[in-house]
């Protein structure tokens, strides 16, 4: 079957495309609601500060206004808002409203009214008396003695150390790091410093709650994880989760910002308090101050090497600042560590990260998930090794890189895969991915060659690899129906969130069921559906939503033939199905549209239904070589990328356009997080920068050249090979801008977003030693 | 993200909107194509009465040869687009390579000459221009008219000497002299992002190829565009070339007073400006011989 696919691995077009580009994509927003109210938050201007009184009165006397709660009358529940397995490895320090406001823009008061007007009014009527309590606004002094202590109340739990603002704590080691370094031949150390990235997503997070006629909660939100939503919601509610039904529309971008339950908690209670629909939707200036960003890090590297340039040790430490809540704070360290240590071969291997309060903005799960610190870290160590072992950088990588084979330790001792089966790696393009891609960017023709005039040329690489999926803690469930035109319903838990996932797993049913992709009607993320996932995140959607869509398409198929096989009274056992029919080897043939009204109406009335449910301890890494040639003024210190070439190695290119884009698309916020994306804050803890006007994205005309090659190295536990390819890329060129900005003019950036300032700097800097 | 409410008018003459700007006064704003002004608009910084549209007035958009003080120059409409000024401005190689560095081709199909230069951002382009070439620009009220030189222009940060019942109707750029070259340069944070700092320079050589005038003018270093006075001084009467235009680009540099904000600090600021002055003038000297 593998070597004839007639969907699968084709470019088909997106099922939901047209209704896109044509504007008829029905996102939350776009919900017309008879009696809709709408949400808005009071929000703290204090970094840290306990509230003394909360007077809404006048908010409440003001016409329009329907609701107006507080910390005051809304149940006091400890959660998480980190949208994760069940229980969430994330402590749980979260409240609807809360006593205390832990950063600036922290929500301090709700208010629902007939307009957003009204609202807005509404929440300025609103009068506090604040206690300011002094803040902890540099992570680097959130553990020092004597520091403010953001969570001292005792309803939460799950923080590693509340004393010291510790929220999680990461310590493993194999091997003896200590030994490693001091039997060195080169021992490399260095340290680097990462921002706090926005995920700007094109849509705000946004939720619509009722109570339907069953008394049942409804959400139609912007999420990446309808399931775990439901779960969480009615557990910081205190409602069954038989009353919560979550519906996901069409989504505009989650980058794991929608990872969380953000919007929904308050939305929810709104809507109880009023008997009425209520919509609470971020405006951008909210989603730049009080949604989520990737954490912020300072990380530590120490390396130690054999003359010949093989690896003794690594030690990686990390500082990690999580804002005022620990969402998704030991996981997304945990993969600080996880993805980038195991790519290279080293007898002795330490971890240790200690993560942060702050009462700065919140940090969460980005795409990457705590991967692009790392790798920005690693890639740019690698360099340096190499240069001090005296080697090419990619020969080094050579040398040293995990093979197809090996065990990866680190995978079973931290992070989300905590205590459990260390992976192997079955399937590895990794050495194609570094050969292919050095020969696209002229690697050995342009190393070393920066050129004249105060522009300046070079070259750098970095070699990635990521997950597919959790290791063993994922799990999907989908369905599938039959109908009289043998077409098919597809049900599926997972949520496509712009990925073009839904494409994707109807390719998979329809190759499987031997239709074309338009006789597949997929819903994805309705949880009233006879589904189930863990949802869009960690890279998962192909690999085990993908192979869970495989094994329901198949289930479905059995059924099919054996119905056929009554039909045609031959045995199924020799029976095909291909291009909407089923055929015998003697070459008797019956039509699915005939097989489906024979099951609805005929002799013996079946309704074929196909499930299929998965979970796997497997998580397949894909690889990445990327390299990056970039332009370096040296006079204004501007860094102009002028072409990334991508070798991916996807173990199977399910959809070519859709792997290609989710390359391109990470390789665009990968580039902005290297060069010019920041969420800056001001010493009293505001955003400074809340704006697309201030805060800088890569835009269209900033991109250079870009070149994808997908490598196909089959993974055997995959759905037709195939592992993930959504988040991998966005490691990638924060270290190999930082490289190549060596090769071409010999300073070594360790600071990110790496702006014509800080090269200007450290070219002075150079000058002058 | 909306502008508080505003009475809007929208004038077919100019007569019209002079008469409707008498009757707001100073809480009256003339809207022209709108890139500046909708967001302060719409993010509530600024907060005016009344909007005067200046859009359905036909009469303000042409543009034209036409000689200034005896100079022979380029006149345009205060409404005139900048994308159709950047579709004539090759007679002006300075207006021409500055243009481009103006927003993206979506914001120059609205935006227009006499709205950049009436709202006088310190860092835009086309304000830089104006004042490195030394325009004019035209002024109406009910009272009658008047012309003011770039160089009288600017007062403040986006403070321009325009009055309150006066509307900017045209705006006129000289032809460069023989033996001139031009350049403009600039450093944003991205494409279409306003100036860290711009550089413009006019140079022209006489016939035996020494100096005769440099004008040099940098914008983002100061509340207002900035000429560089004494470093065009210290080039007349000079041989152009290295020593010169590293003299001249320091003497540039420390004249300005920049500030540093969230995107760039004041020392990376002067940094630049040297280094664009510097190569702005390279740039120049070597379009003096591709122009004769």
């Amino acid at each position: 079957m593998k070597s004839q696919l007639s969907v699968v691995g084709h470019r088909a077009r997106r099922v939901d495309g047209v209704k896109l580009a044509t504007g008829r994509g029905t996102f939350t927003d776009d919900i017309h609601i008879r009696g809709l109210l709408h949400a808005k938050l009071l929000k703290s201007p204090h970094a840290h500060a306990r509230i003394i009184s909360i007077d809404t009165s006048e908010a409440e006397a003001l016409p329009g206004v329907r609701a107006v709660i507080t910390h005051e009358n809304v149940p006091r529940i400890p959660y998480t808002s980190a949208g994760q397995s069940w229980p969430e490895p994330s402590p749980y320090d979260m409240y609807v409203l809360d006593r205390k406001v832990r950063f600036i823009g922290d929500a301090v008061a709700a208010v629902a009214a007939e307009t957003p007007e009204i609202a807005e009014r509404a929440t300025q009527l609103i009068r506090v008396e604040y206690e300011p309590l002094p803040a902890v606004l540099d992570f680097h002094d959130a553990m020092n003695d004597g520091a403010p202590l953001i969570h001292d109340e005792t309803e939460s739990y799950g923080i590693y150390d509340p004393a010291h603002n510790v929220a999680a704590h990461i310590d493993v080691e194999h091997g003896d790091v200590a030994r490693g370094l001091a039997e060195a031949d080169i021992v490399v150390e260095n340290e680097f410093f990462v921002q706090y990235q926005q995920h700007t997503c094109l849509e705000p997070h946004v939720t619509i709650a009722l109570f339907d006629e069953d008394r049942r909660l409804v959400l139609r939100t912007s999420t990446q994880i309808p399931y775990h939503c439901r779960r969480m919601i009615a557990f910081a509610l205190e409602i069954p989760v038989k009353d919560v039904h979550v519906i996901k529309p069409r989504v505009g971008g989650g980058f794991g910002n929608k990872q969380e339950v953000v919007t929904e908690p308050i939305s929810a209670v709104l809507a109880m308090r009023t008997g009425r629909p209520v919509k609470l939707e971020y405006t951008r200036l909210e989603e730049f101050t009080i949604a989520r960003n990737r954490h912020p890090q300072h990380i530590r590297l120490s390396t130690g090497i054999r003359r010949d340039g093989t690896i003794l040790a690594n030690s990686l430490n990390v500082l990690t600042n999580t804002g005022p809540y620990g969402t998704h704070a030991l996981t997304v360290t945990g993969n600080t560590g996880t993805k980038p240590l195991p790519l290279y071969r080293s007898p002795n291997v330490k971890f240790y990260a200690d993560i942060v309060y702050t009462n700065l903005p919140i940090a969460g799960a980005f795409r990457g998930y705590g991967a692009p610190q790392g790798f920005f870290a690693m890639e740019v160590q690698m360099d340096e090794v190499a240069e001090a072992a005296g080697m090419d950088p990619l020969e080094f990588r050579k040398l040293n890189h995990i093979r197809q084979g090996d065990t990866d330790l680190m995978s079973a001792a931290a992070g989300e895969g905590a205590g459990k089966k260390a992976r192997v790696i079955h399937s590895s393009g990794l050495p194609e991915c570094i050969e292919r891609g050095a020969a696209a960017i002229g690697w050995h023709e342009k190393r070393g060659k920066p050129g004249d005039g105060p522009i300046k040329r070079g070259v750098g690489m970095a070699i990635l690899m990521q997950g597919s999926g959790v290791a063993g803690d994922e799990l999907a469930a989908a369905t599938i129906r039959m109908n009289e035109d043998a077409s098919f319903n597809l049900h599926v838990g997972s949520a496509d969130i712009g990925t073009g996932s839904d494409t994707t797993l109807c390719q998979i049913a329809a190759e499987v069921l031997g239709v074309s992709i338009e006789d597949i009607v997929i819903r994805s993320g309705n949880t009233d559906d006879i589904t189930f996932d863990y949802g869009a995140y960690a890279s998962s959607t192909a690999y085990i939503t993908g192979t869970c869509v495989l094994k329901a398409a198949e289930d479905a198929r059995n059924q099919i033939v054996n119905q056929a096989a009554r039909m045609l009274q031959e045995d199924p056992e020799g029976l095909l199905v291909h291009e909407g029919a089923v055929r015998s080897l003697s070459g008797k043939s019956v039509t699915l549209q005939e097989i489906a009204l024979e099951c609805l109406y005929g002799e013996d009335k079946t309704v074929v239904i196909g499930k299929g449910t998965h979970a796997t301890k497997e998580s397949p890494p894909p690889f990445v070589a990327m390299f990056v040639e970039v332009e370096v003024d040296t006079e204004t210190g501007q860094v102009r990328p002028v072409e990334v070439v991508s070798a991916v190695d996807v173990g199977k290119a399910l959809n070519p356009d859709i792997c290609e884009g989710q390359v391109e698309g990470a390789v665009a916020q990968g580039l902005g997080y290297a060069l010019t994306e920041e969420i800056q804050v001001g010493p009293d803890g505001q955003v400074l920068n809340p704006s697309f006007m201030d805060y800088k994205i890569f835009c269209a005309a900033d991109m250079p050249r870009l070149t994808t090659i997908l490598v196909e190295a089959e993974e055997p536990t995959g759905p037709f090979g195939a592992k993930s390819v959504a988040e991998i890329a966005i490691n990638g060129p924060a270290p190999a801008v930082s490289n190549a900005i060596y090769d071409a003019v010999g300073i070594r950036l360790h600071s990110l977003p790496m702006t014509a300032e800080k090269v200007l700097a450290a070219l002075e800097e150079k000058q002058q030693s | 993200m909306k502008p508080a409410p505003f009475v809007y008018r929208d004038p077919a003459t100019v007569a019209e909107a002079l008469e409707a700007l008498a009757e707001y006064g100073d809480e009256g704003k003339i809207l022209a194509g709108g890139q500046s002004l909708v967001p302060l608009l719409n993010m509530r910084l600024a907060q005016p009465q009344a909007l005067i549209d200046l859009n359905r007035i036909a009469d303000l958009q042409y543009v034209e040869e036409r000689s200034h003080n005896g100079a022979a120059g380029l006149a345009f409409g205060a409404m005139t687009r900048q994308t159709a000024v950047e579709e004539h401005a090759e007679p002006i190689p300075l207006l021409h390579e500055a243009i481009s560095w103006v927003g993206h081709p979506q914001i120059r199909n609205r935006g227009t000459i006499g709205g950049s230069i009436a709202h006088a951002d310190p860092a835009a382009e086309l304000p830089l221009v104006f004042l490195t070439l030394n325009g004019a620009a035209t002024m109406q009220s009910r009272s009658g008219e008047r012309v003011v030189p770039a160089e009288e222009f600017f007062l403040f940060t986006c403070t321009p000497d325009v009055e309150p019942d006066e509307i900017v109707t045209d705006v006129w750029l000289p032809l460069p002299l023989p033996r001139t070259g031009q350049a403009f340069l600039e450093v944003a944070r991205r494409h279409g992002d306003f100036a860290l700092v711009a550089a413009a320079v006019s140079l022209t050589l006489d016939p035996n190829g020494m100096i005769a005038d440099a004008r040099i003018a940098l914008g983002g270093t100061a509340p207002t565009p900035m000429r560089a006075v004494r470093a065009e001084a210290s080039l007349k009467g000079l041989a152009p070339g290295e020593d010169a235009f590293d003299e001249a680009a320091h003497q540039a540099a420390d004249a300005t007073e920049p500030t540093g904000d969230i995107h760039a600090d004041a020392e990376y600021r002067r940094d630049v400006a040297a280094a664009l002055v510097h190569r702005a003038l390279q740039t120049a000297h070597e379009r003096v011989g591709v122009a004769a």
